[in-house]
């Protein structure tokens, strides 16, 4: 079997939250050994952030803490100790990567900045990847995904346009966008250091990330000055196109029409054949009429059936898959997109898989996300050498714990 | 050498679409030597400017045209069905027209499949096996497929899809990173690979809680909730503008202090789990506190609070953005409409190279540069 390409790789993590974790689990994907960095006193919130009353050990137990932190490892340390901060340089002197979402200034209030960093290790890499940068006037704001979103500049781009008002993502889009770039960061970074033999600096900031996701936006707006327009779900170039009720509570149908061969298809199916002449510009002036004669064939119909006759028929269209139906789709569950991996407080479920899909190496999913300090004994023993007294004084001074101080709610 | 971390590494982009368009533009401004071969797909002249720049660009009318290329690059980027026979060719847009780029995939695929030392990397709608995976789509087709659209808008209307191309961007960058990932593996173990990017899944992994959470607790899908999940969570309109808060527990005593109103201080709205039974009333407040502050106010509020603020910022507002401008962001590519500005580099650190009008090259230089090139 051919190896993985992060075979090799060691990769201490301080990330927290969504973006940051999104990132080390395609490192981990990947084949890198990721060792999760939690403080007792400083988890990562994403443990916590759903209440679960009632349930032991809650921590351990979130489907959401699950989905991002697969295939990692748990060390427990508390870094505002400087017996903390001690053993960490230690891993450092041993692994590849750091990387870290805090807030800009977070790292180096911990004296754990590059060139702390560099000390321990040479040619270590760091990736930072706090929101806004760790220069630059705007460095000292504090966001999340969906704030990104919104200094980035694609919540401007989203709207109905017949109500004014920006939309975000039904997700923290930020995060995840960030995230994978941030572990194309990690790749870049080690084949430069591959190349040159040196370590890197990363400075990721997740709004700029944001910011090349729309690309053709800042032409049109350095060019012509154009501002955002909200069409809806509609397109400036192709016509009709948009999202059509279906039959059922909340069952929708996406459908894209890019050529008059495609128009003619769409308007035989829905019974609008006399309509079928028009061309795109026509189409367009008349898009609320045809609009209305799609939805009436539309909310007939199953979203399933009404997605497979127009493919059948060489249109464009797909189903609204949402958070449930999406776990139903034939054709992932035929990809094996979704896995049921087995955990020791949870039963199984169905969790996304390995979107990067190196057909040869073949990347696979193969543990739960860690237990929180489950991994804190095995590292320092076998990493560093410790032995049980020197475990059991780390553990007693409180550098160390096999469970969060004071979970509350994230 | 150059301080470029892909000085001499060879892309070839076949007939591109955005998708892998933006996937090789990256590569391109990281010093990766980006051929584009044959006519871009589906590309309007704003995303040609995007996306193309730092690249060369050769005439490609057949695979005999780039078959050198494809025997020289390191990497190949795709954004079309890889034939594997007997499987049936990639399907034209054009139905009933001779499709030049789909002789020069199937034979493309051939010649690769020899090799061991490329990544070849495609990046389609529903990715290269399944019943789906002949589906046509679009942008919005394959968001709508991979759940985030079911998500977005609000839930009195129909779903809505994110602004610009989302889909085609999320395939890119997936496809941009693996790539990275993959070139890396081949360097360190010796071998490439092929890479699958489907943009269903690219959206389906990253469903936050809702994908996770409706699989683990079946209760059925998540709504739209529009812009607002919960009061401290959402979008406001403010005196100019658009702003918005996403507050954590731990930042929402500092977002209440800003609110300043002592009815803050009763159980009903300190407890979280009471908050939201209160949310309705505690909405009210925060619409009429954004109400009386400009975007400015909200910006200089939130870091001397650590409170999660921003604001609805357009492209324009980006351009003129002072941190960014700071930050040296943003490249400028010469078009014939005047200076273009675009997304620079999406992280500092590593080398990156300002942007340049695509060059059309001849192909047979290339042919020669790529063969006398020590890998």
């Amino acid at each position: 079997m051919k190896k993985l390409p992060f075979e090799g790789v060691r990769v201490l993590d301080l990330t927290m939250m969504w973006a940051g974790p999104f990132a080390t689990k395609l490192l981990a994907e990947m084949g890198a050994e990721v060792i999760k960095v939690e403080s007792p006193q400083a988890w990562d919130n994403i443990r916590t952030l759903i209440p679960q009353p009632g349930v032991e050990a809650s921590w351990d137990a979130s489907f959401y803490f699950n989905d991002y932190n697969r295939d990692k490892k748990s060390l427990v340390l508390d870094l505002a100790q400087e017996r903390g901060r001690e053993v960490f340089l230690q891993l450092v002197a041993k692994t590849d990567v750091v990387i870290e979402n805090y807030r800009a200034d977070v790292l180096d209030n911990l004296k754990l900045g590059y060139e702390a960093l560099r000390a321990a290790r040479e040619d270590i890499i760091l990736v930072s990847m706090a929101g806004f940068g760790k220069t630059g006037a705007e460095r000292h704001h504090v966001g999340f995904g969906p704030i990104i979103e919104q200094m980035g500049g694609v919540a401007s781009l989203t709207g109905y346009g017949d109500d004014g008002e920006p939309y975000k993502t039904g997700i923290s889009y930020g995060d995840p966008v960030g995230g994978i770039a941030a572990a194309g960061a990690v790749a870049l970074a080690l084949i430069n250091r591959k190349r040159t033999g040196k370590g890197s600096f990363v400075d990721l900031a997740q709004r700029e990330t944001m910011a090349t996701m729309i690309g053709e936006a800042f032409v049109a707006s350095s060019l012509r000055g154009e501002d955002p327009v909200h069409r809806g779900n509609r397109s400036a170039r192709w016509a009709p196109q948009g999202i059509y009720r279906c039959a059922g509570e909340e069952q929708w149908l996406a459908i894209s029409v890019r050529d008059d061969t495609e128009w003619a298809a769409l308007a035989e199916v829905v019974g609008a054949a006399e309509l079928a002449g028009l061309a795109v510009d026509e189409r367009r002036a008349r898009h609320d009429e045809i609009d209305t004669r799609i939805s009436e064939w539309s909310r007939e119909q199953d979203p399933q059936a009404a997605m497979e006759r127009l493919q059948a028929a060489g249109v464009p269209a797909g189903r609204v898959l949402d958070s449930d139906t999406i776990h139903g789709d034939p054709h992932l569950l035929e990809r094996g997109f979704w896995v049921e991996l087995p955990h020791p407080r949870m039963a199984p479920w169905k969790q996304p898989g390995v979107v990067w899909r190196l057909a040869e190496a073949n990347p696979h999913l193969r543990r739960h996300a860690p237990l929180f300090g489950e991994h804190t004994a095995e590292l320092l023993r076998d990493l560093l050498g410790m032995g049980a007294q020197e475990l059991a004084a780390l553990e007693a001074a409180g550098v160390t714990s096999n469970a969060p101080v004071n979970p509350g709610i994230g | 050498m150059t301080d470029l971390p892909l000085d001499g590494v060879r892309v070839l982009e076949i007939a591109p679409g955005y998708s892998a368009g933006f996937a090789g533009r990256l590569l391109a401004g990281f010093g990766a030597d980006v051929v584009v071969a044959g006519e871009p797909r589906d590309l309007t002249d704003d995303e040609q400017v995007w996306l193309l720049a730092g690249k060369r660009r050769v005439a490609a009318a057949s695979f005999a045209d780039i078959r050198p290329l494809a025997l020289a690059a390191d990497i190949v980027l795709v954004d079309w069905r890889l034939p594997s026979p007997p499987a049936p060719l990639p399907t034209s847009r054009e139905r009933g027209v001779s499709d030049p780029a789909s002789d020069v995939l199937v034979n493309a695929a051939e010649v690769l499949r020899e090799r061991r030392d490329v990544i070849v990397v495609s990046i389609t709608p529903f990715g290269q096996s399944g019943p789906h995976a002949d589906y046509e789509a679009t942008n919005l087709i394959a968001f709508a497929m991979g759940g985030i659209v079911s998500l977005t808008g609000h839930e009195s209307r129909e779903p809505l899809v994110t602004g610009g191309n989302q889909a085609y961007a999320l395939g890119g960058l997936n496809a941009f990173s693996a790539t990275l990932a993959a070139y890396y593996g081949m360097l360190v173990h010796g071998e490439g690979d092929w890479i699958d990017i489907s943009l269903q899944e690219c959206s389906a992994a990253m469903l936050e809680l809702y994908g996770p959470g409706s699989a683990f607790t079946g209760m059925g899908a998540s709504p739209r909730r529009g812009n607002h999940l919960r009061a401290v969570w959402g979008i406001y309109p403010c005196a100019d503008g658009w702003a918005g808060v996403c507050c954590l527990e731990r930042q929402v005593p500092a977002f209440f202090r800003l609110l300043d109103d002592p009815v803050l201080a009763e159980e009903r709205f300190a407890d979280p789990t009471l908050r939201a039974e209160n949310d309705d009333e505690l909405s009210a407040m925060v619409y009429a506190w954004f109400a009386g502050k400009t975007k400015a106010d909200i910006l200089q509020l939130g870091p001397e609070h650590r409170v999660p603020f921003g604001v609805v910022m357009t492209p324009g507002d980006l351009l003129a953005n002072d941190s960014l401008a700071e930050r040296g962001f943003f490249d400028t590519v010469q078009t014939r409409d005047g200076a273009a500005r675009i997304p620079g580099r999406p992280f500092e650190g590593l080398g990156w190279r300002g942007a340049r009008p695509p060059q059309r090259v001849d192909v047979a230089g290339v042919a020669r540069e790529w063969s006398e090139a020590t890998p």
